[in-house]
């Protein structure tokens, strides 16, 4: 009932009003972000972005450098509010409720939504350490009940065989791919209830892309997961819906199969097909 | 199009690098000739007795600096213990809190001229808050005028250490649904651990060999530092005195303690240096 609240206004901007892709079969909206707009001190840089995010599906969010993706992204956690000069206006709403309303409490959303960023970014402690950090804030475990979810994360962010002979090493130490997954493992250990990734793989040679790819899609099982990536074919493989961005307006939304194989605005296509971008 | 002249920019090249070659070797000799003096003429004034005993009269054989070395490492260790903590904390308060805001801008400012305040300055001006007032020389108020010129430098050479931690781990940290806080101390601190220590170091090793602040508080003293209200004993004070002294031992004894210092403060550097590296 709240679900078919939430999609009822309109898909998109509202200058370019888009019928919601394949409503019967959609699931449940997790996030819903309404009239968006966000300034970096006097430049805004979003402009009136309304998206839905459905649940246990994977959204991938592209356009060209500067469109406002990661800005978009790092709405849903409020990460900018480290900012001074940085605000966000309109609703954003994850399972109802408007997570921009004043008095909202940032610590607890942030262990609804979880954040992986585009560099990895372990933490200066080793490998067990990064994994229990946000463990640690939240819960207050038996040491063997912590282990058990340091290794159920771990095997969920494929990583555990991997590190599993080397837990009291310094994060640092690992390669750049599996620090990225250390820092998914990270997220998913508090078990959050989404996960926004910022270019997750923009820093990562192909081997370990495919390997964060696979990942993403075992994942979504789990999680509602919403991707920004600067490759086409990133977006074709991994996920369910795309919104294309451009200029700070969410310019075409739908599934990822209508918009790489039919989109209905040329500004869509020309992108996709690499004529500008 | 007209080509220019490549024999003549090589030539230009040639006399470039020689001249910077060239200065930078006569800073290196500066050191070198500097180092290589003090070593000559101290190391004959090492022995069991100078890192033993007390100062004797000019002519009576057997002195020895100790108390002054004691002095010195009390007088620093009181100023680290005093500025150490609140340089930091000044520090990740520029870094992490205050960041554009009007105060912190005030405190950058006064900081830096703090920083560039003669040590004699803060001598003269711990003399007037605590030796006039107080109507003694003290160790505490030498521990106080080095704590002052130690300060400024913990505190910028703190900021620069945090801020060189890279801003996406203070979001990962905050992402992850951590405070502030603990962002701060578990995350920033930690990460930048190495480069905080080298500062404490190169602060401590900078105002050991401070002489002006002392002269001006903590004075000199033939006894062991017992109490650090009265006069102290101290290693750059006693330098000044006995190399201005007539007496051959005395001056001999001088050198020495130069060597002293000068080995302390290559030796904190070299520390420094190495946990630089270590990174």
């Amino acid at each position: 009932m709240l679900n078919a609240l939430l999609v009822e206004p309109a898909v998109g901007t509202q200058r370019l009003p888009l019928p919601a892709p394949d409503l019967a079969a959609a699931p449940d909206v997790k996030i819903a972000a309404r009239n968006l707009d966000f300034f970096y001190g006097e430049n805004q840089a979003l402009f009136a972005n309304s998206l839905n995010i459905y649940a246990n599906r994977v959204t991938a969010i592209i356009g060209p450098s500067g469109c406002g993706k990661s800005t978009h992204l790092r709405a849903y956690n409020r990460i900018y509010g480290l900012y001074r000069n940085q605000r966000a206006s309109g609703e954003i709403l994850l399972d109802g409720e408007n997570i921009l309303a004043p008095g909202l409490d940032l610590l607890d959303l942030r262990r609804r939504v979880g954040m992986i960023f585009q560099r990895p970014t372990p933490f200066p402690l080793s490998i067990l350490e990064n994994v229990t950090y946000g463990l640690k804030l939240y819960y207050r475990l038996r040491p063997s009940e912590l282990m058990e979810r340091v290794e159920r994360a771990l095997r969920q962010a494929a990583l555990w065989d991997e590190v599993k002979d080397k837990l009291d090493q310094p994060g640092m130490s690992l390669s750049g791919g599996q620090q990225q997954r250390l820092c998914i493992a990270r997220a998913i250990a508090v078990e959050p209830e989404v996960l926004l990734l910022d270019e997750p793989t923009s820093a990562i040679d192909p081997i370990a892309t495919a390997r964060i790819e696979e990942l993403v899609d075992t994942l979504k099982a789990s999680f509602t997961l919403v991707i920004v990536t600067h490759n086409m074919q990133q977006a074709a493989r991994v996920s369910d819906y795309t919104a294309f961005f451009y200029q700070g307006k969410i310019v075409e939304f739908g599934t990822t199969r209508e918009i790489f194989t039919n989109p209905r605005l040329q500004k869509t296509e020309d992108y996709i097909t690499g004529r500008f971008g | 199009m007209r080509r220019r002249n490549v024999a003549a920019r090589r030539l230009v090249d040639l006399a470039m690098r020689l001249a910077a070659g060239g200065a930078a070797a006569a800073g290196i000799l500066a050191l070198a000739w500097i180092l290589a003096t003090v070593v000559a003429r101290g190391s004959s004034a090492f022995s069991w007795d100078f890192f033993t005993r007390l100062p004797t009269p000019p002519g009576v054989a057997g002195g020895g600096l100790a108390n002054a070395m004691l002095g010195t490492l009390l007088l620093t260790g009181l100023a680290a213990l005093v500025s150490i903590p609140i340089g930091l904390m000044a520090g990740v308060y520029l870094a992490e809190f205050g960041r554009e805001s009007r105060f912190a801008a005030a405190v950058r400012m006064a900081t830096n001229i703090l920083m560039g305040v003669p040590s004699i300055i803060s001598g003269v001006f711990v003399y007037t808050m605590l030796v006039a007032t107080l109507g003694h020389f003290s160790g505490y108020a030498g521990a106080v005028a080095l704590a002052l010129i130690m300060l400024p430098v913990l505190v910028r050479t703190t900021e620069d250490m945090l801020l060189l931690v890279p801003g996406a781990l203070r979001e990962a940290g905050l992402a992850l649904g951590t405070p502030r806080w603990r962002v701060t101390r578990d995350i920033v601190l930690r990460g930048a651990r190495k480069g905080l220590l080298t500062g404490v170091l190169l602060a401590v090793a900078r105002v050991s060999g401070e002489t002006a602040p002392l002269l001006f508080t903590s004075l000199n003293s033939p006894y062991w530092p017992g109490r650090l209200a009265q006069p102290t004993a101290n290693l750059t004070v006693t330098i000044f005195s006995y190399a201005m002294s007539p007496f051959r031992d005395w001056q001999a004894q001088a050198w020495g303690a130069a060597m002293l210092i000068t080995l302390g403060v290559l030796a904190a550097s070299l520390c420094a240096r190495l946990l630089v590296r270590g990174k």
